[in-house]
């Protein structure tokens, strides 16, 4: 690996110069698992997006994980990946999304760190 | 370095970008994770069904998040965050990162300055683009 290391921005650990660091993977094993994984990630998002909609309207309020490009879901993340390993316990390329009760326009941005406790 | 996202549907309809990676389980195994790219928040934090999964235990004590919508409890774990290069090949962040703990709170994981500062940014919905671009990649503005 080539490590390339960069300050953190903003917040505690920016202050206290705890580094973020950057590097590139190059070993020839470890990237083909990489993409062999991704390839199986992006098929499982794929089937999200072609079935969004039913899925959006249907699970509000769950959390759904797409797994073997087939979803499971579960009103708590637990129960929904424990669905999911269960039936396809070799996809590594799983991931699990929570669906809003309610449509709404979001505004994520500013997250930062206020009171430390 | 260009790292490559796409816009994604979301549950009202509206199309955001996203980058899709993966992060670094106290198992071992990378575990895939949409990151929403959000140019305003400051750090990237994990949702909390996603946290759940990577089984890590917290590095420092909870802390709390400030948005629009209040404030949300989190933790901080140490671990690395997996983004694939147009090359096919990755780069790992190691650091630590945010984690907030009540699913709740963020529908899908976010993708704040901590690391997308260290690129330039292009979020652009008319030209179907998202992504990040660093080191010898660079981006043009050009007039037609």
């Amino acid at each position: 690996m080539v490590a390339i290391v960069l300050p953190q921005q903003d917040g505690k650990m920016a202050d206290k110069h705890i580094p973020i660091i950057m590097e590139e993977v190059t070993d020839p094993e470890e990237l083909a698992k990489a993409r062999a994984q991704r390839q199986r990630f992006d098929r499982n998002s794929a089937w999200l997006q072609a079935h969004a909609t039913e899925v959006y309207a249907r699970y509000r309020g769950k959390c759904v994980v797409i797994a073997g490009e087939e979803l499971f879901a579960a009103d708590t993340p637990e129960e929904a990946w424990a669905l999911a390993t269960a039936a396809h316990p070799e996809d590594d390329g799983s991931f699990i999304r929570y669906i809003p009760r309610e449509k709404m326009a979001r505004i994520y941005a500013n997250q930062r760190r206020v009171v430390a406790v | 370095m260009q790292i490559n996202g796409e816009w994604l549907l979301f549950d009202d309809g509206m199309l955001r970008p996203v980058i899709r990676g993966e992060i670094l389980a106290s198992n071992g195994a990378w575990q895939p994770a949409e990151f929403l790219v959000d140019t305003g928040a400051d750090r990237t934090v994990f949702s909390a069904p996603t946290l759940l999964k990577l089984g890590l235990q917290p590095s420092m004590p909870q802390v709390r998040l400030g948005g629009l919508g209040g404030l949300a409890n989190s933790v901080v774990v140490a671990t690395q965050v997996r983004l694939t290069r147009e090359t096919a090949s990755a780069v790992v962040f190691r650091g630590l990162f945010a984690a907030v703990t009540a699913v709740e709170a963020l529908d899908v994981s976010v993708l704040g300055r901590d690391i997308t500062g260290l690129f330039a940014v292009i979020v652009d919905q008319s030209g179907n683009v998202v992504c990040l671009l660093g080191q010898r990649h660079r981006y043009l503005i050009a007039q037609t």
